[in-house]
């Protein structure tokens, strides 16, 4: 199954003067595939976080913006 | 090349890492010198070492340090006192080492870069916080070309931080076995069946697998799917790069592990020490560390369980690496670094009866902790009685190891009388005749002198300051 949707999705592969990894065909291909989902789930994610913030529960829209400096990481749950 | 690179630096043919005087540089190649001008120029470095997620360096080339041929550029960056690798980390280690990667790659792409390589063991511990150390590992972004590093990312974090939140905890140990991270076949073959319903690890991991093995021979075959993509070109949009490493910032952050009770993870609400007598403990091993009179630049605490001690040791040194046998004491180590100081202690993952091996090519791209292990002075506390009696390692064989790897020791002696160790002669028999307090002084005077010897008051175990008879140990 996996073969009829990839071969309708191709991914151009260019190799780089510097990109000295193998970086595999398949996973090539896969973030192609992967890419719709990812990118309707962060606007989705974004305008959910745009109304917590608006009701004043405002949370960071991306995981990859710094947390506070020195804020506690998640303590044991015993 | 006239210099020697270091073995851990062959792959990538922008640079190499050599040594000089004990101190660690890189060579930037003639070929790189362009991406490597642009990357200093476009504000990226600045960013990243301001943010202190890059090691910053020093510009040596107009120094007199060695060079290999080929050479642009030498940079000094900033020391690293200890290398660990990721098979040495707590599950939490390799959870913020993965983010730091990822929230790299964000930064770098908004500069218009990208990494060109996701290597767990381009990341180090500083100051208690993962740190990027491989300055190389940038270059332009191409629109529309998807995330060459996007398989090593996922093998090197997202497999080992899956498996160890979901099937066991000492699966990140795999990553001795396989220096390129886990196959992804192997991840998802051992992932429960209940991961196949999570989006992350169904895309990321399983499907991930899956494709690889459907494009296992795509580079051989001029039929192949790559060579048609390449001729019909469907390109990843900048915005769907974002999106799968903000995905992958999602998984990784969805993996979560708590730490069960185990044999040490109560270990100081469960030992024999009355609250007084730890006092005292604490006073004796902060007094031996101020009687020495040398610097202390990096203490091994071995048995460091939380790490209790490493912090009284932080006191006095420069960096204590802090490591323990038990993950979940490892990582109760990590988390109090990360939420209190001090600041200059490193939570390891070290099992003294076998330790990290020296892996990769010729053995010797990844170094043994035997290897890594000189430092000025070893903290051995409530220790020597599990190496001599758990694991059987005459006591002489304990001595000399120390002695080879440090100059100063402080080592608490415990003897058969201590309930811990009636606890581990209980179910076998003791042929340990050797083992108590005249045995082991001889055996540690044969590689130590003892400078100082008192019993820790409230108990019936006794602490040692030793100095090493060796003389060409410079620590």
């Amino acid at each position: 199954m996996y073969q009829i949707i990839i071969t309708s999705v191709l991914i151009v592969f260019s190799p780089q003067t510097f990109a000295y990894l193998d970086p595999g065909t398949g996973s090539m291909i896969l973030q192609g595939l992967i890419a719709g989902i990812a990118v309707a789930g962060f606007t989705i994610k974004t305008y959910w976080y745009r109304i917590l913030s608006f009701f004043g529960k405002a949370k960071q829209t991306s995981l990859l913006e710094e947390e506070e400096e020195g804020s506690p990481k998640k303590e044991d749950e015993q | 090349m006239t210099l020697d690179a270091l073995p851990s630096s062959f792959r990538d043919p922008s640079g190499f890492v050599f040594a000089e005087n004990d101190r660690v540089y890189r060579q930037i190649n003639n070929g790189f010198a362009k991406h490597f001008d642009q990357f200093m120029s476009s504000g990226l470095y600045d960013v990243l070492v301001d943010k202190g997620y890059l090691v910053a360096h020093e510009d040596v080339t107009a120094s007199n340090i060695q060079r290999g041929p080929d050479c642009y550029r030498v940079i000094a960056p900033e020391v690293i006192p200890y290398i660990a690798y990721p098979y040495e980390w707590s599950f939490s280690q390799l959870q913020d080492a993965a983010m730091l990667t990822l929230r790299i790659q964000t930064v770098a792409l908004q500069h218009g870069y990208i990494l060109k390589d996701a290597s767990a063991y381009n990341v180090q511990f500083r100051h208690g916080k993962p740190v990027f150390i491989d300055t190389l590992s940038f270059e332009p972004y191409v629109e529309g070309v998807p995330w060459v590093a996007y398989r090593q990312f996922c093998q090197h974090f997202l497999a080992p931080l899956a498996l160890m939140a979901r099937v066991d905890v000492g699966l990140g140990k795999l990553l001795v076995t396989y220096i390129d991270g886990i196959p992804l076949s192997l991840a998802s073959s051992l992932l429960p069946l209940t991961t196949r319903f999570n989006y992350s690890l169904q895309t990321h991991i399983h499907l991930h697998a899956k494709m690889q093995e459907t494009y296992a021979d795509a580079a051989g075959t001029p039929t192949t799917a790559k060579n048609s993509a390449t001729k019909n070109p469907r390109q990843l949009s900048k915005t769907g790069l974002q999106a799968i490493v903000e995905s992958l910032a999602s998984a990784v952050k969805s993996q979560q592990w708590k730490p069960p009770q185990t044999e040490w993870g109560d270990y100081y609400d469960n030992t024999n020490y009355s609250d007084g007598s730890t006092d005292e403990k604490r006073r004796l091993v902060d007094d031996y560390l101020s009687a020495i009179d040398e610097p202390l630049n990096v203490v091994h605490d071995l048995g460091a369980n939380t790490g209790e001690f490493s912090r009284i040791a932080a006191r006095h040194a420069g960096l204590v690496v802090s490591q323990d046998i038990d993950p979940v004491a490892v990582e109760r180590n990590y988390r109090r670094l990360v939420s209190e100081p001090p600041k200059n202690v490193l939570p390891l993952l070290q099992d003294l009866y076998a330790p990290s091996p020296a892996i990769g090519w010729g053995n010797e791209e990844r170094d043994s902790f035997r290897q890594r292990g000189r430092c000025d002075a070893i903290l051995a506390l409530a220790l020597v009685h599990h190496l001599a009696i758990s694991n059987n390692t005459p006591l002489s064989r304990i001595a000399g190891l120390f002695a080879e790897l440090a100059q100063w020791l402080v080592i608490e002696f415990v003897p058969k009388s201590d309930s811990q160790v009636a606890r581990l002669l209980q179910t076998r028999e003791d042929v340990f005749p050797h083992y108590n307090q005249q045995g082991f002084e001889e055996a540690f005077s044969a590689y130590f002198n003892i400078v100082r010897s008192e019993a820790v008051a409230g108990s019936e175990r006794q602490l040692y300051l030793m100095r090493s008879l060796r003389s060409d140990l410079s620590g």
